[in-house]
């Protein structure tokens, strides 16, 4: 089964949308939770599996954290943090895993191909086609310039703030700068930028699976938001 | 020949591009601290603008054309509405992307004066995000509850954040965005221009 990206862009704009306004009744919350499942199924269908299985388990988590240990009347440190770790799941996961599904799963390619159906201009797609695949990226130089701080025994920057942070920002920045140099050497040989429309390797169709998806996003946000405001 | 060398290349794209993900990044690693203490998310008004300060500056020493920041803010925008954010702030982060745009060009893009300014507008966007607990004090308040929060947090986030304080911050943000655009621009010369990257 493979999603055309218009769906998956679709999709992220219905769950940050239910994401944006919070539940208050138990069937807001079932229209939220099947929200949150559809990425995590659809994580699972394309075979991965372990971060599937990582963000049902933190969600999971929070939510019984959350409905069953805390309240509003909780107060303390510990409680005070628990608030803030479920906070931060429930609030922001669904819209996390979707982004996570659509960055995992679509190509760059198939996404310019996407937004140059949609009429968005050329900037903008560029540069988000770029944000998308730079998360990665970032990630992973991050965790090589700590590699290489251990290396060196370079552990925290002596304990200075400031030091930690410009111990890693300044060669974060260094290559993300020479990426981006090799990035664009790269997308101008494949003649991007030009003057001709560009063509595409991936023809975009939608199928059956996209508009069953897409007419229940739709139904989810329409019911989510009638019950919320007009009930 | 004048206007095709102002309009953006492929390679602007791409730098905007790896620039809003470094600073989405840095604005996620440093958002995270807001969810131990309200008065932190209160802090970002100092924090942000340090942090983002070597980033943004050296951004600034990539920009030439017109058009760069106000795309890098729009980004944002779409970023941080994808990340939950809410669509109440979007359009003033646009607007002050614009704005430093346009400070930005008054000093052709090489001033630095100008550029402090403007990076210093451009911090708006942080205040962007506290857009929802300003207008729709009320109802956010109830959602937050409803949400899971303890109602001390909720209680200690609204007297940390109202129409009364606003001001204050968003001319704290401004002073710390100045602050940051120096640090940063000292940062950048200390290991960027010795290193011949920029």
């Amino acid at each position: 089964m493979k999603l055309d990206p218009r769906t998956k862009l679709f999709m992220i704009l219905v769950v940050s949308i239910i994401a944006m306004m919070s539940a208050t009744t138990p069937l807001l919350w079932a229209i939220r939770l099947s929200i949150t499942l559809i990425p995590i199924i659809l994580l699972i269908v394309e075979k991965k599996y372990s971060s599937a299985l990582k963000f049902l388990i933190a969600y999971v988590t929070a939510l019984v954290l959350t409905f069953c240990f805390l309240s509003s009347e909780s107060e303390g440190l510990l409680s005070s943090l628990l608030i803030g770790y479920c906070g931060i799941v429930v609030q922001f996961m669904p819209a996390l895993i979707t982004a996570w599904y659509v960055i995992r799963t679509t190509k760059i390619g198939e996404f310019m191909s996407c937004m140059q159906k949609m009429h968005v201009p050329d900037g903008l797609s560029v540069s988000l086609a770029v944000v998308m695949r730079f998360f990665p990226t970032i990630k992973e130089e991050y965790s090589s310039i700590n590699d290489a701080m251990r290396m060196r025994g370079v552990m925290f920057g002596g304990g200075n703030v400031l030091k930690m942070f410009e111990f890693r920002m300044i060669p974060l920045l260094f290559s993300c700068v020479n990426i981006g140099e090799e990035l664009s050497a790269a997308a101008i040989t494949r003649g991007l930028g030009g003057e001709t429309k560009r063509s595409s390797v991936v023809e975009l169709r939608l199928g059956v699976f996209d508009y069953l998806l897409m007419t229940f996003l739709t139904a989810a946000t329409v019911f989510f938001v009638v019950y919320k405001y007009f009930l | 020949m004048e206007n095709k060398s102002n309009r953006l290349k492929a390679k602007d794209f791409i730098t905007i591009g790896i620039f809003a993900a470094i600073l989405f990044a840095v604005e996620f690693a440093f958002g995270m601290l807001g969810y131990i203490h309200p008065y932190i998310v209160a802090a970002y008004v100092v924090i942000l603008p340090l942090a983002s300060g070597i980033p943004m500056m050296l951004f600034y020493t990539k920009v030439e054309k017109f058009g760069m920041i106000t795309i890098l803010s729009v980004l944002l925008a779409i970023i941080m509405f994808v990340g939950g954010m809410g669509y109440l702030g979007a359009p003033l982060i646009i607007a002050s992307g614009l704005i430093a745009d346009f400070i930005a060009k008054s000093g052709k893009y090489k001033r630095f004066k100008k550029i402090v300014v403007s990076f210093g507008v451009f911090n708006l966007w942080i205040c962007a995000n506290y857009f929802p607990i300003l207008v729709t004090a009320d109802s956010y308040r109830q959602d937050l509850i409803d949400g899971g929060y303890s109602a001390e947090y909720v209680n200690n986030l609204f007297g940390a954040i109202n129409v009364k304080t606003i001001g204050v911050l968003i001319v704290l943000r401004f002073i710390f965005g100045c602050i940051g655009a120096v640090l940063g621009k000292a940062v950048v010369k200390k290991h960027f221009e010795k290193a011949g990257i920029v």
